[in-house]
């Protein structure tokens, strides 16, 4: 997964739920150093919560992506972060960075 | 007739002297060759187990890790009382050790205001979450002691349906075996295999996991440790710069930052973050809460008996009332009779 045009993750779950593990598991994914690049903000709900996770990113040129992460699978995640990742890789090669 | 061995005279009296020497218990023992026991003669002992006790068949092979960690977990697992469940994600090397360092220091403050010796017994670790999870299942429920629990045969020698060269269960090493009731065995792994989906811990386990267990339900021990893995003021407040230094440096705290409570296991029972603070923050530890139930049932005493007093100190009341109100009509009767005469 390219990360580094992420700037910060905000992502909500309760851990007791079968669609949590996208959230941890995309969690999982991101760099050791991961603290230094971006934001990011956890909540962990307590086990009766009915609320639903989510997991909603932004990026280095303001573009906001909300996730459902009830539907989607890490995998499938992992594609859309990484479409809008490489746009912003080709448009910085393009810039000459 | 004399005898066809000439021998002579000194030969034979040697020999003589010889046969009459010979101890005694040679001579007799011909005599008591004691008789077989009689269960022997119905039954035979099982025949030999060809694996050593120590390593009976398993059901994956045990030359595996994946083998090795399932032993592992199932004894962890049975020997820890109390078990936070946490996500580490990507964490360094340098950045646990900090973590074990400044944990096991302030354990080690709380074992010496308690005067206990648990701090060398909390432990954190990485897990492999699918192996954990089948040796949770193995823990909680499997009993070996409370299923029928068949031992090695014993065949009758002179039932003509056994041959000779039948195999008997026990003797080879085969992990299907019933008799081998390890937690290893295939025995286990069927018997455990319905409960696979209705585990409460189930959804936990999956991504990066790491436990921190402790030997025994000591809240006190347990909050000072989520004071460092986990702080959250007021109950679990970290500890200040000025206190404790070493908790502020960039490793640690990168390490807490990638460090995630999810829940815990508190003597069989799944607990989340929320419940996993309410067991730390019990004040005084199990004594607290005996103290604190003593005081409880105490109180529900008295107000018992304070409930079952007052119907009858009201009865008590009223009749001294109705009393004393017929005394002073009497008393008035009494004057008013005084004043006609």
């Amino acid at each position: 997964m390219i990360t580094k045009h992420i700037t910060e993750v905000t992502t909500r779950f309760n851990p007791f739920k079968k669609p949590s593990k996208t959230c941890r598991v995309f969690l999982a994914h991101l760099p050791a150093n991961a603290r230094t690049m971006m934001k990011i903000n956890t909540t962990v709900l307590t086990r009766d919560s009915q609320e639903p996770s989510f997991l909603k990113l932004k990026f280095k040129d303001g573009k906001e992506m909300q996730l459902d992460t009830e539907k989607l699978k890490i995998n499938d995640v992992v594609e859309e972060v990484d479409r809008h990742s490489r746009t912003l890789n080709r448009k910085a090669d393009l810039e000459g960075n | 007739m004399p005898p066809r061995l000439r021998l002579c005279t000194q030969c034979l009296h040697r020999l003589h002297n010889k046969r009459t020497s010979l101890p005694k218990y040679l001579s007799t023992a011909s005599a008591i060759t004691p008789a077989p026991p009689i269960h022997q003669t119905i039954s035979s002992p099982p025949p030999l187990a060809r694996f050593p006790p120590t390593q009976p068949p398993s059901h994956k092979p045990p030359e595996f890790r994946k083998s090795q960690l399932h032993r592992q977990y199932t004894s962890l697992l049975r020997s820890t009382p109390l078990l936070l469940l946490f996500q580490h994600n990507n964490l360094k090397a340098t950045e646990w050790m900090s973590i074990r360092r400044e944990l096991h220091s302030a354990l080690q403050k709380t074992d010496e205001t308690l005067s206990t010796d648990l701090a060398p017994g909390i432990k954190v670790q990485a897990i492999q979450a699918g192996i954990f999870e089948s040796a949770l299942l193995v823990t909680e429920y499997y009993h070996p002691s409370q299923q029928l629990n068949p031992t090695a045969s014993t065949p009758h020698p002179t039932d003509p349906s056994i041959q000779s060269s039948a195999t008997v269960a026990n003797t080879t090493p085969n992990p299907a075996d019933p008799t081998l009731t390890h937690s290893l065995s295939t025995h286990a792994h069927t018997l455990v295999a319905p409960h696979k989906k209705s585990h409460p811990l189930r959804t936990l386990l999956s991504g990066p996991l790491a436990i921190l267990s402790f030997p025994t339900v000591s809240p006190q021990h347990m909050r000072a440790a989520l004071s460092i893995l986990s702080p959250k003021a007021p109950t679990f407040a970290a500890p200040t710069r000025r206190a404790n230094p070493g908790y502020h440096d960039a490793s640690v705290q990168a390490g807490l930052q990638k460090l995630l409570l999810l829940g815990a296991r508190v003597e069989g029972r799944v607990f989340d973050t929320e419940g996993t603070r309410w067991v730390g923050g019990i004040e005084g530890g199990l004594d607290g809460l005996r103290g604190q139930l003593v005081q409880m049932l105490g109180s529900v005493g008295a107000g018992v008996t304070g409930a079952l007093e007052s119907v009858g100190r009201t009865l008590w009341v009223t009749v001294e009332g109705r009393r004393g109100m017929l005394e002073e009509e009497g008393r008035g009767k009494a004057g008013d009779g005084k004043e006609d005469s």
